[in-house]
């Protein structure tokens, strides 16, 4: 349901593509205006408007929170030291830092390969700030996200980012395509095997019926 | 290819993205935004300021250049006009052979002898001579140049006649 909502989406290529409510395109690019002419209080706007979609983003990629975040800041950072590498014409601010923030995660992972972790648990997890945490079933339900979790870490990064930015932030896939810098069709396949590798993993950890649907798998991954 | 989801997996990732949008950025996040904002402000009057700075210290090189020079060309033309200078300029005063360089080579004697290995090689004059004894006439010239004039036999009987390419 939810993907033929991305899909007819993706076929409006107006399609709103910016987070958060009531944005416009319009006034991202009058504050990167501002900020190209060397307003910083501009960065700070920037950062409101998309700060939370960055990182849930960011979240949804790395291991820890502090990477995540890192990586946030890393992101505004790049966008602070190069204002005018923003093209309108190529897209929206938010799909503009997006792809920085992609192309930091995937640096992140690079380097992170030249270095052999003595033990993993010293990265904290992301702990999600959820205001109610108490009674079992919440426990049971949080265990079964942190397994959810680490099933969508086990995938392949360019599936991983895929699922991130069409199921999870739910862009359309014009977005999409924009900031993996592939076509549509690309978008479309790629998300379609990234699905079927995620099913495949949660059900070697049990949490999915393979047999209930295992078409879908199979689809995926012919 | 179909555009669908497993039922489980959908269910599974709307609870995950459930929880994803009660992330928000930490405190520390928020104050690493502000240092940067905060940090931006400093830079952005800085390299104003440097370039002001650097602006002026160009300028200034530049002034005492010019102030060096006028007063080259003035020590100049004050050393030209005084009366010592004439003589130099006059060139009717110079000797008609005036040179910069001592026009005289120099001429030097050495004596030599043939060695076992047929060569001619140096010995030193106050030896009792082995065998027959030249002089080598080697001129120096003020170019520094160097050049064998002739080879004479010490006796005068013959002279060894130099081969040029």
């Amino acid at each position: 349901m939810r993907a033929r909502r991305n899909f007819s989406r993706a076929r409006r290529p107006n399609a709103r593509d910016s987070r958060g409510a009531g944005l416009k395109h319009g006034d991202d690019e009058e504050i990167m205006t501002r900020l190209a002419a060397g307003d910083p209080a501009a960065l700070r706007e920037l950062y409101e408007r998309h700060g939370r979609a960055l990182l849930r983003f960011s979240a949804a990629m790395c291991r820890s929170r502090q990477s995540a975040e890192d990586l946030v800041h890393d992101t505004f950072v790049a966008l602070l030291r190069g204002p005018s590498l923003f093209d309108p014409a190529q897209g929206s601010v938010f799909g503009y830092l997006c792809g920085v923030l992609r192309h930091r995660i995937s640096r992140h992972y690079r380097q992170q390969k030249r270095w052999v972790a003595l033990d993993s648990s010293d990265e904290a997890p992301v702990t999600l700030d959820r205001e109610s945490p108490g009674p079992a079933d919440e426990i049971a339900r949080s265990q079964v996200t942190a397994a959810f979790r680490r099933a969508l870490l086990e995938l392949p990064l360019q599936h991983r980012e895929i699922i991130a930015l069409c199921d999870l932030e739910e862009l359309p896939y014009q977005a999409v395509a924009g900031i993996l810098d592939c076509p549509i069709g690309t978008v479309r396949s790629r998300l379609h095997r990234a699905r079927a590798l995620l099913t495949l993993r949660l059900a070697s950890l049990e949490l999915v019926d393979l047999e209930a649907e295992p078409q879908l798998v199979h689809e995926g991954l012919s | 290819m179909t555009d669908t989801m497993h039922r489980e997996v959908a269910a599974l990732l709307d609870e995950y993205r459930r929880d994803l949008r009660e992330t928000r950025p930490s405190g520390q996040l928020d104050a690493r935004i502000d240092l940067l904002v905060a940090g931006t402000r400093k830079n952005i009057l800085r390299p104003a300021r440097q370039q002001r700075n650097r602006v002026n210290l160009w300028a200034a090189a530049a002034g005492v250049a010019v102030v060096a020079i006028a007063a080259g060309i003035l020590i100049g033309m004050s050393i030209g006009h005084a009366p010592g200078a004439r003589i130099a300029q006059d060139a009717t005063l110079l000797p008609a052979d005036f040179s910069l360089w001592p026009a005289d080579s120099v001429a030097l004697q050495i004596p030599a002898e043939y060695s076992a290995q047929g060569k001619l090689v140096a010995v030193d004059p106050n030896t009792q001579s082995t065998g027959k004894r030249y002089w080598i006439d080697v001129v120096v010239s003020n170019d520094g140049t160097i050049r064998i004039d002739r080879i004479v036999p010490a006796e005068r009987n013959d002279e060894i006649t130099l081969q040029t390419p």
